[in-house]
């Protein structure tokens, strides 16, 4: 059979039935997985809360300010702060100015801070908006600022200690920079991988946003384990009914798996820091808990929220008496919800903050059921397309041996698709959603456009002859390897024939291009909402463009001309 | 033959009345809805914030709106065998307080979708920046494969077109922006031009009068766009309407917004390709001038 072997010999029919074969292969191996509307769960969109800004301050007038002092003296890598009158002793430790020296003589109280301009500005930054602040550039200096900051409202801040932040546009940018991006979202997929939980897909779309995907979990208890993370903190009971604050979640050092003992108890076991330990001794020693543990409980907060509460033990508050203990447990109770407990305290624990603030933008769940369903559908849907479009063929071309290759193709392109998807899918987590499933059955629309470019270039050839709508598809085609030139096993790579073929790619490429690229800003817009659907379109064009229709090209030459 | 009758029958720039007049049309409506609500389209939940919640159609549609009476309840709708409510915007802890109730009642069953004021505001700005470079990156491509100024302006007014048609019919079918009907719009794009492109290829490059070759390349043409809108059509009934045939279908919304301004957009398009792209390339090719490249008659 000569049909066979001559195309077996044609390199684009090779490197097509190879990718096929490939394709198919990936798929069986490596599965599909599905999006988040297919399979049920909830889904998360934060905002990371942000700005890096070049501010104009002077450190002096900053400490000036925050201490109320007469003068300021830069002396070297320290600056000494002179303040009338006598000061509270831990004033320096609550300015943040941890560390510092205090001398107190004639009525006039001295302090000397070691600190360099920019530690000062990051701290009175940090303080006055209760938030991270990073230096993120040298010459310029400038600070990444954690929270929710407008050019406002940062002026706003600097104008008591006359500063403000520096002229240019580039002197406040809105957005954070890619490494906290991206330390934040390690701290979402370890937190949450932590939990136990399977199948879940973090995201970070425009450097800006973090997209959470939640399989099987409804958005409530989504947001709880999400959308909560922020300060950590341990405060202890004071004797008049207020809590003192101890510690922030930076004075943690690790945080072990949480353990139940043999009497079925759950606990959280950590370590604090040296500082940390000895700031948790000295509060615990003035609060009164070291006498008296029950009526000076310690507890944690998360983001202002009591996560946690009990009296020191009886041995702990023994030992703090003598040394600060850094490796310390938290005992939550027993049982089943001992062991919930321990597994929710663990996570606010150990992420006690995420790096940044952040809000949620959108959020929301979908059903399993509902999802499955939407699956089936989008078969069906897919399966009527397919049909709708042979049929239009069918009636257009009237010849079984056009519709069957035609058809054919457009399928074996969506498995090239599906074939990517698997790979994409282990590579890059690309998953097929509902969106993907609809580029799908668009690359079908278009893709069989240009098969119809195709077979309508060969079989009409140069001539611009519209009666030959009513010649049999049999005549036009002996016509086609008449004109060739030459014998019918020829025809498929005659010079005419190949002419005809490259015209009617000057026609795909730019079609297919222009589709390509009018999806390209697809990839970014709406949050990832639709990045499947453009990027399976973007993919389908290309493999169709690439291998899919040129092997086609060549089929249906070889079909028309040998008969 | 009729086709040829429509192509040759009537001198070009009176031809190109009529698109300029459907193009005037549009931008009326659009403008007109601009003035009405801010927007030259009405824009859907996504874009104004707010929360979607569908629920399994276990009671009536009074029941389940009564028990969501306390949030900002904007519209109930029987999709299928499911319930759709949708509300406005509202705050954080009220949205928590509707996923939690709705939780405890329906599970995982329901399902819902909040989008935020951020989201809302996110997206409009979104929209505003990418339609454009859409837009433009396609006009790129077009010019690098004509190379020549005409005929690349033809066909991006004809895709320019195009979407204003689209954008023009979703007022008047009450569809309304969605991120479906944005990709609808930007796949248009794309997809508007491919049979301009034939048909310029086509004229350009072949030989024989323009009208033969216009009228040639029309075969192929409805061809390609009859195949399309095969392809969108079986997407319509499904999405829209089997859910009525079959209960326990749902209607798929994205999708439904989605195949709908591509259904408008691509009968825009076959006007557009084969009467404003055509009927310019005729007065093109025909027009007294010293160059050689088309034929004159």
């Amino acid at each position: 059979m000569s049909l066979l072997e001559d195309l077996s010999k044609d390199r684009r029919v090779v490197l097509y039935a190879v990718a096929l074969a490939l394709a198919i292969i990936l798929i069986g191996a490596l599965g599909l997985k599905f999006g988040l509307d297919l399979q049920g769960g909830s889904y998360l969109q934060l905002q990371l809360e942000g700005a890096v800004a070049q501010v104009d301050v002077a450190p002096e007038k900053i400490l000036e300010t925050q201490f109320n002092a007469s003068s300021v003296q830069k002396l070297g890598n320290a600056y000494v702060v002179m303040i009338p009158g006598k000061v509270k002793a831990t004033l320096p430790d609550d300015l943040g100015y941890s560390g510092s020296k205090m001398v107190e003589q004639n009525n006039i109280t001295k302090i000397t801070i070691t600190a360099i301009d920019t530690d000062i500005i990051t701290n009175y930054l940090k303080k006055s908006m209760d938030a991270d602040v990073k230096i993120v550039g040298v010459a310029p200096v400038q600070y990444e600022i954690r929270t929710n900051v407008t050019r406002q409202s940062l002026n706003a801040i600097l104008a008591p200690v006359g500063g403000k932040v520096a002229t240019g546009e580039k002197a406040f940018v809105e957005g954070l920079t890619v490494e906290t991006v991206d330390e934040t979202k390690k701290v979402l997929d370890s937190k949450l991988n932590r939990l136990g939980m399977q199948d879940i897909r973090v995201r970070v779309v425009d450097n800006k946003y973090i997209l959470i995907d939640l399989a099987g979990m409804d958005v409530a208890t989504a947001q709880d384990v999400v959308g909560k993370p922020g300060k950590f903190e341990i405060r202890i009971q004071a004797d008049n009914n207020q809590t003192i604050h101890v510690l922030y979640g930076d004075a943690v050092a690790s945080v072990d798996i949480p353990q139940g003992d043999r009497s079925g108890g759950w606990g959280v076991p950590f370590t604090l820091s040296e500082e940390g330990a000895a700031v948790f001794q000295k509060a615990a020693i003035d609060a009164g808990a070291i006498k008296n543990p029950d009526a000076h409980p310690i507890s944690m907060y998360l983001d202002k929220d009591e996560v946690f509460s009990a009296p020191l033990a009886a041995e702990l508050a023994g030992s703090l008496a003598k040394v600060p203990v850094r490796t310390l447990e938290a005992r939550v109770g027993s049982g089943d919800t001992g062991s919930t407990k321990a597994k929710e305290l663990y996570i606010h624990l150990r992420e006690g903050a995420l790096p940044v603030n952040v809000a949620i933008v959108g959020s929301g769940q979908v059903s399993a059921a509902l999802g499955k369903q939407f699956k089936v559908q989008m078969v069906i849907a897919g399966i009527i397309a397919l049909l709708a479009v042979a049929a239009m063929v069918f009636y257009r071309y009237r010849e079984k041996r056009i519709v069957l290759p035609m058809v054919a193709t457009s399928f074996s392109e969506v498995v090239m698709m599906l074939g990517i998807w698997s790979l994409g899918g282990v590579w890059f987590g690309w998953q097929l959603d509902l969106s993907s499933l609809a580029g799908i059955i668009m690359v079908i629309g278009t893709g069989v456009d240009q098969l119809v470019i195709i077979t309508d270039e060969l079989i009409r050839g140069g001539e611009a002859v519209p009666a030959a709508s009513d010649r049999s598809i049999k005549e036009r085609a002996a016509e086609a390897a008449a004109k060739s030139g030459a014998g019918k096993a020829v025809a498929a790579s005659s010079k005419v024939y190949l002419g005809r073929l490259s015209r009617a790619f000057s026609i795909i490429i730019g079609a297919a291009a222009t589709t390509a690229v009018a999806m390209l800003p697809l990839l970014y817009m709406g949050f990832g909402a639709l990045t499947g659907f453009a990027l399976i379109i973007i993919v389908g064009v290309i493999l169709g463009t690439a291998i899919a229709r040129p092997a086609y090209g060549r089929i249906i030459g070889h079909i028309l001309a040998g008969n | 033959m009729e086709l040829e009758d429509f192509v040759s029958k009537y001198p070009p720039k009176q031809m190109m009345l009529i698109p300029v007049a459907i193009i005037i049309l549009a931008l009326i409506s659009l403008g007109v809805t601009y003035l009405n609500t801010g927007s030259p389209v009405k824009l859907g939940v996504e874009f104004t914030g707010g929360t979607l919640v569908t629920v399994p159609a276990t009671e009536s549609e009074d029941a389940a709106a009564a028990e969501y009476a306390k949030y900002p309840l904007v519209d109930v709708r029987n999709i299928g065998s499911r319930y759709l409510v949708q509300f406005g915007p509202m705050s954080d802890s009220q949205y928590s307080d509707l996923a939690k109730q709705t939780i405890s009642k329906y599970g995982t069953d329901a399902e819902i979708r909040h989008m935020g004021p951020i989201y809302s505001k996110e997206l409009q700005a979104q929209v505003i920046r990418y339609l454009p470079i859409s837009f433009l990156l396609m006009a790129a491509v077009v010019f690098v494969v004509f190379r020549e100024l005409i005929v690349s302006l033809l066909v991006i007014v004809c895709a320019l077109a195009d979407i204003l048609t689209a954008a023009a019919s979703m007022n008047i079918t009450g569809v309304q922006l969605s991120l479906g009907t944005v990709a609808a719009l930007l796949m248009l794009i794309g997809y508007s031009v491919d049979t301009d492109i034939l048909l310029s290829m086509r004229v350009l490059k072949r030989k024989g009068t323009t009208e033969e070759k216009i009228v040639g390349a029309m075969a192929t043409g409805f061809m390609m766009t009859g195949t399309t809108i095969a392809a969108v059509f079986s997407l319509i009934i499904v999405s829209n309407f089997l859910y009525l045939i079959i209960p326990s279908f749902t209607r798929m919304d994205i999708i439904a917004d989605m195949t709908t301004v591509l259904i408008f957009g691509l009968a825009a398009d076959i006007f557009n390709t084969w009467v404003t792209n055509a009927q310019g390339l005729r007065w093109y090719m025909n027009r007294p001038r010293k160059s050689a490249r088309g034929q004159k008659r």
